[in-house]
């Protein structure tokens, strides 16, 4: 760790990271974001996001704000505006939907190939979400799916959630919080 | 795009699934898309045919998994899923029709069975059986009597059309099973379609429509199951497409047994338009305001509602199922068609837009939401297969004519200058005062006529022409000049055309203006004419002016004992470039 972000950590101020929140309408984006809140800042209701939002969260030494785009077909166009701002993106797939795995697959390889993507370090982070549902895919299956093997030049992790309880956010948050500390030093 | 893109399905399309053995047997009427729990995900619900009349079930998908199975008690002929009521949370009714009856399933559990009334029974019919039930008349009495009224063509009973099926023995088991029971003659439903009530709400209340056997159309209404109307049709309708409101205005379009389509309208109950076929419909499909009907004869056509053509194109293969792809959020529709050679192609009026391979041919199709997918296409095949494709977001349809026709650059305008004054004042002139030229011309035609006609009959009487053509000596003679004058030769080339005949006794003389010319031997004997032979006759022409003027030599070809001649050559001779020595 270096010397600006000790004094930065002793201060109390967290250096500011932008990551985008992709993945299909309905895969639980909203409700990850919300549960990685503190507990009082959180809402009760979520419904389908439009267009997207702007929350923020905090980690022990990162300050994150987080673009939670909407993932309804429609809307999914707006993605690509946010691609040079965002420095890490967390990428949410609804396990349980097995039909939609090959748009899942498709909006991903996308982005991957996206200019503004395709030759930066971004760091993914994959929630496989929905991990409670009877018959959702394993986060080995969800992987194998979406080809995540074949992403050899961004650094990637897949962790199996259920956003409702909040199992495997934090383990999902902690790599993501550790690439982006050695990518900045 | 490129061409090669463009007979494939070009990427368009996402495998999300696909099992070729899902052991499903069914039809694209008996195929829906229904948010079966108000949750926003939609449901494939299927009219399985079982196989062999037996195995019917109505199958609910979620996703990729069969999640709901029930049987039915007949063949489905239809499927529809419709909203009955206004019940909150809106959650749609799914009807199955088969045989005389449908089955209203509401959360996917028997909710109401509606059977359509029974039909008149011929009096007769219904005579012969009571007579039978008396005992007056014994079982094969009846069946001829029976068979007798079936050859006078009145429509039977099921129960009589079955007995006349079965030989002796099994009729009178028959009969003594049954006399007692009254006679019934039911119709069947043939197909289903439905109809909002009354507002045009995708989650509108809305009219159940079927097509029955019986060559009727009724509107039945959805909370009471009663008919609201009733249509009658020339014959027996086999597929139909419903659009508008009950309460407003409203167009049934039914393809019919006999052939034809027919329009049906609000205001009155026997159909409005006709259109009649070449050859039989076996797909029906509104797009927008039209609708494209595949026929057997391997053909697409297109229509407008009032029945009149737009377009017809030619498939590669014989249709085995079609339906609508509409995809409202990106403003498309077209039309899908699933043909023989296992492919489903993608049509948008007449022009074939993309081409999706299949592994065998498909039997039923079926495009809309599915799960949370707007864009998605279900198809089951012949083999029993089913599979799931989903649009890609970003696949785009280019609309180009593959069809031969006028090229492009037909459509590009001219630079084409402006009518000037005098093109329009002569338009209009000639607008104006058209029989008057007409007139003027054919005047000065008529004169034109007879004046080549006076010439024709002097140049014939004075035998002026160089070529004879008198019965008895057909001859022909030209004439060539050498020289640059004062001193000409003259060389006449006389030949007899006649197929064998010689000639003979002919004689050449000239007539000329003799101060001007001198012909050395003005008076030619012509030899014996044998037929065919050129005979070249020369003499000398000496030019005595020296004037520098020219004139005409007449030549005569002339026969001992008449005195006109045979033939007549004018030769023009040209100018004498020397002067006469003497
Ligand atoms: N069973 C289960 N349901 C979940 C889970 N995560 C989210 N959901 C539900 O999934 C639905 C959609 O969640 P959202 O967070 O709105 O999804 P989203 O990705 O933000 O959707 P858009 O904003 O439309 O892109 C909600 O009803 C959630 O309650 C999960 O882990 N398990
Ligand atoms: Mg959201």
């Amino acid at each position: 760790m270096g010397l600006f972000d000790k004094l930065a950590g002793w201060l109390g101020l967290k250096k500011e990271v932008n990551v985008l929140c992709l993945g299909l309408d309905n895969s639980g984006k909203t409700t990850i974001i919300n549960k990685l809140k503190p507990s009082n800042a959180q809402t009760q209701d979520i419904v389908p996001t439009i267009g997207f939002s702007i929350e923020k969260f905090k980690t022990s030494s990162l300050s994150f704000t987080v673009f939670d785009m909407s993932g309804q077909g429609r809307y999914r166009n707006l993605w690509e505006h946010y691609y040079k701002e965002g420095q890490a993106i967390i990428f949410v797939i609804d396990s349980a939907d097995k039909l939609r795995m090959v748009v899942a697959k498709e909006e991903l390889d996308t982005l991957l190939n996206h200019p503004d993507i395709k030759h930066r370090r971004v760091p993914i982070l994959f929630f496989a979400n929905k991990m409670d549902v009877r018959d959702a895919l394993s986060s080995v299956k969800v992987s194998q799916l979406l080809c995540l093997e074949n992403i050899k030049d961004k650094p990637w992790h897949i962790c199996a959630t259920d956003a409702l309880k909040g199992e495997g956010l934090q383990e999902g948050v902690d790599w993501l919080q550790d690439q982006i500390k050695t990518m900045r030093t | 795009m490129s061409v090669g893109e463009a007979s494939t399905d070009g990427g368009k399309w996402l495998d999300a699934h696909y099992d070729p053995v899902a052991g499903l047997h069914t039809f694209s009427s008996c195929v829906a898309l229904a948010d079966l729990s108000g949750d926003g995900d939609s449901r494939l619900v299927l009219g399985d045919l079982g196989s062999a009349g037996s195995g019917m079930k109505l199958k609910v998908y979620r996703g990729t998994v069969l999640t709901n199975e029930s049987s039915l008690l007949d063949l489905p002929a239809g499927l529809v899923s419709f909203f009955m009521d206004l019940h909150e949370p809106r959650i749609p009714a799914v009807a199955v029709a088969s045989g005389p009856c449908i089955y209203v399933y509401k959360n996917l559990r028997p909710y109401f069975k509606f059977t359509l009334p029974g039909l008149e029974i011929n009096t007769l019919e219904q005579d012969v059986w009571r007579q039978v039930r008396e005992g007056q008349i014994d079982p094969s009495t009846l069946k001829e009597m029976l068979e007798s009224l079936r050859t006078s063509d009145v429509p039977l009973s099921a129960r009589s059309l079955h007995l006349l099926s079965l030989d002796v023995e099994q009729a009178e088991q028959f009969v003594h099973l049954h006399k007692q029971q009254p006679i019934r003659r039911q119709t069947v439903i043939t197909c289903m379609g439905t109809l909002k009530k009354s507002t045009a709400d995708e989650d509108g209340v809305s009219c159940l429509v079927i097509g029955t056997e019986s060559s009727h159309v009724f509107i039945l209404d959805p909370e009471a199951f009663i008919i609201l109307t009733k249509m009658e049709l020339p014959a027996p309708p086999t597929r139909m497409d419903v659009t508008g409101q009950f309460d407003v205005e409203f167009r049934i379009t039914v393809a019919c047994r006999n052939g034809n389509i027919y329009i049906l309208r609000r205001e009155s109950d026997r159909p409005k338009y006709c259109i009649e076929l070449s050859s039989h419909a076996v797909g029906l499909v509104r797009v927008g305001k039209n609708v494209v009907v595949g026929c057997t004869d391997e053909s697409l056509q297109g229509f407008t509602q009032k029945g009149k053509k737009l377009w017809r194109t030619v498939l590669p293969a014989p249709i085995t199922t079609m339906a609508a792809m509409d995809l409202p959020t990106r403003g498309f529709q077209g039309v899908l068609v699933g043909v023989a050679s296992c492919e489903v192609l993608l049509f948008r009026h007449k022009n074939l837009l993309s081409s999706v391979r299949m592994p065998d041919a498909v039997s039923s199709i079926c495009f809309g939401r599915y799960g949370r997918e707007d864009g998605t296409l279900i198809m089951t095949t012949k083999g029993g297969g089913l599979m799931v494709k989903i649009l890609k977001r970003t696949a785009a349809f280019e609309d180009r004519d593959g069809a031969p026709g006028p090229p492009q650059a037909q459509s590009i305008r001219l630079n084409v200058p402006k009518k000037t004054k005098l093109y329009v004042d002569q338009t209009l002139r000639e607008r104006e005062s058209a029989p008057a030229m007409h007139r003027a011309f054919m005047m000065d035609l008529s004169r034109l006529r007879l004046a080549a006609a006076k010439a024709m009959v002097k140049v014939l009487e004075c035998s002026l022409t160089p070529v004879s053509s008198g019965v008895g000596q057909p001859l022909k003679i030209n004439a060539v000049v050498q020289g640059l004058g004062p001193a000409f030769k003259l060389t006449l080339n006389v030949q007899n055309t006649a197929a064998c005949r010689p000639v003979m006794d002919l004689a050449i003389s000239f007539q000329y203006d003799q101060s001007l010319y001198r012909v050395r031997t003005p008076f030619l004997r012509i030899p014996l004419l044998v037929p065919g032979i050129i005979y070249p006759l020369e003499t000398f022409v000496d030019c005595t002016s020296d004037k520098g003027v020219s004139d005409i030599i007449k030549v005569f070809v002339l026969h001992g004992g008449r005195s006109a001649p045979l033939l007549t050559a004018h030769i023009n001779m040209p100018v004498s470039e020397g002067l006469t020595l003497n």
